[in-house]
């Protein structure tokens, strides 16, 4: 059966699969960290709001497309009320303060939910349109595996779009390059920042409402998904769109075939490579700033 | 235009300038001298806005700008070109005068992209490629381009010459004296003596975070005095 070319097909989708979670995830932190030095580390328990909320309008709105919709607003929601909240406050405060007020987020983020939403793994329905399986390359896939793919790939190609083409993606790279320089030219950074914090939380909201039919909403996805973001994020460089959607890949391809291939060491794989890369290039593949 | 008054600024906790007073009046070239460690970068860092002012004014046009931020006091008419230049290096060089001529938008638009390409015609051949691919020379004049699309009404400049060839300090040289002629208000902190004084209509000395002397260039260069006793080494 391993030898089968369908098998490594199949698990080549379930890779790229998370790696296009693992992309909504990482952009937006990557970005925030880039642009202005902030560690969120509350940003998967986001992740996990977003799928709470797409769980919860699809049942009062009984549609998937409404809730997939709505979700990424109600995250960005939070994460305004958040910004003004406390995350303003915090600009100056380093990141050692940074890191341990947004990990404190996440345990009163995920015992709110657990208040509101109990501890138990909440379904949500696919569309009918992709709960089939679907044919790709000769495989038979879960239709609505193929589309969180797609969904991934969209925004992947719509971020690269806006940030090398737009007069506001140059703002952000220039921002995330040199704000001092940046804000010498009239650019309000703070703005911007804020602006792409929305983005970031919206996008966050989008993969978690996305995962919900596949895995569920539980209070622990916080906490799952937290880990292998920050890895994309460290593996992949500081700050860079490229550099996402390299530490995506990488890791998301690295946790599925490692299970596969080597499950008593699939665990640790990941962090071996991340220990190699923070040796051999301690900023990560694809930098921002060189 | 500017004039900043008993100006106390640094870094962190550590106080730099000592009560600077300066005056820019509108259409003037206006260069400061010292010896390294006076506070001279400091003290343009501080009208700028990239550093905080402990205490003193900075008052451009009538504007109080001593407590804003950075961007405002941009879009109030300051371009600023720092001694690092601080070109974008992962935009074009394009981009970097796109990003900078946002500004314009508001003011009158003497200086566009293409201006600046006839101003440096080393710039036009280099339109597309990355900032992070230039010669120091041409970083420098890409960094006053984007100044100068800001349509300033003050332009700042940090040590334009340092580290280049001296031909590329010759056309810098020249294309500051252009400026000049156009009547556009400058200030200057240089270290080349004769670089500055040459340009120059007014020279501040400055001396322990203090500007210790202020006067015409010809007055500089006939006391000999003067400079012994704040710019030789």
């Amino acid at each position: 059966m391993v030898a089968d070319v369908d098998f490594w097909l199949t698990q080549f989708l379930n890779g790229l699969q998370l790696s296009m979670l693992l992309f909504l995830l990482s952009i937006g932190l990557t970005i925030i960290f880039g642009l202005m030095h902030f560690v969120n580390l509350a940003h998967g328990a986001l992740y996990m709001v977003g799928a709470y909320a797409g769980v919860s309008a699809a049942a009062a709105l009984g549609n998937f497309w409404a809730a997939l919709l709505i979700a990424p607003i109600a995250v960005m929601l939070v994460g305004i009320f958040l910004y003004a909240a406390i995350i303003r406050h915090m600009r100056r405060a380093g990141p050692m303060n940074q890191v341990l007020v947004t990990f404190g987020l996440i345990f009163v983020i995920v015992d709110l939910v657990r208040i509101v939403w109990g501890d138990i793994a909440l379904g949500m329905a696919q569309p009918a349109i992709l709960s089939g399986p679907a044919e790709f390359l000769g495989v038979v896939y879960p239709a609505y595996r193929l589309f969180i793919i797609a969904v991934g790939l969209i925004v992947m190609a719509a971020l690269s779009l806006v940030l090398s083409r737009t007069q506001i993606g140059a703002m952000v790279r220039a921002g995330v390059e040199n704000d001092a320089m940046a804000a010498c030219l009239g650019i309000n950074v703070e703005r911007l920042f804020f602006a792409v914090f929305c983005v970031g939380c919206a996008l966050a909201g989008l993969a978690g409402a996305i995962a919900a039919p596949v895995f569920s909403a539980t209070p622990s996805m916080a906490t799952d998904i937290l880990i292998p973001t920050l890895i994309v994020v460290v593996i992949g460089g500081l700050g860079s769109l490229r550099g996402a959607i390299a530490g995506s890949l990488i890791v998301g391809f690295i946790q599925t075939f490692g299970a596969v291939v080597m499950p008593e060491f699939a665990s640790v794989l990941v962090y071996v490579l991340l220990a190699a890369v923070l040796i051999v290039k301690p900023a990560g593949l694809l930098p921002a700033r060189s | 235009m500017l004039e900043v008054r008993e100006l106390l600024a640094g870094y962190g906790e550590t106080q730099v300038i000592h009560g600077v007073d300066l005056a820019v009046r509108e259409g003037q070239f206006h260069a400061i001298l010292g010896r390294n460690g006076v506070g001279k970068t400091t003290t343009l860092k501080t009208i700028v806005g990239l550093l905080p002012a402990f205490g003193g004014e900075v008052v451009l046009q009538g504007n109080s700008i001593a407590r804003r931020q950075p961007y405002d006091i941009a879009r109030l008419g300051i371009g600023y070109v720092p001694e690092t230049r601080d070109i974008f290096g992962s935009l074009s060089v394009t981009e970097n005068l796109q990003l900078a001529a946002r500004l314009a938008a508001r003011r009158d638009r003497k200086w566009t992209i293409e201006r600046v390409f006839e101003f440096f015609p080393n710039l036009a051949n280099r339109r597309e490629n990355g900032g992070n691919q230039l010669s120091g020379g041409e970083q420098q004049m890409l960094a006053i381009g984007r100044a100068l699309v800001m349509n300033p009404t003050l332009l700042i400049l940090d040590e334009p010459t340092e580290g280049l060839a001296p031909i590329v300090v010759r056309q810098i040289f020249d294309k500051l004296t252009e400026l000049k002629r156009e009547g556009m208000t400058m200030l200057l902190v240089e270290q080349n003596f004769h670089f500055a004084t040459r340009l120059a209509d007014t020279v501040s000395i400055f001396g322990r975070g203090q500007c210790v002397w202020t006067g015409t260039s010809e007055a500089l260069r006939a006391d000999a005095e003067l400079h012994e006793k704040w710019l030789g080494v």
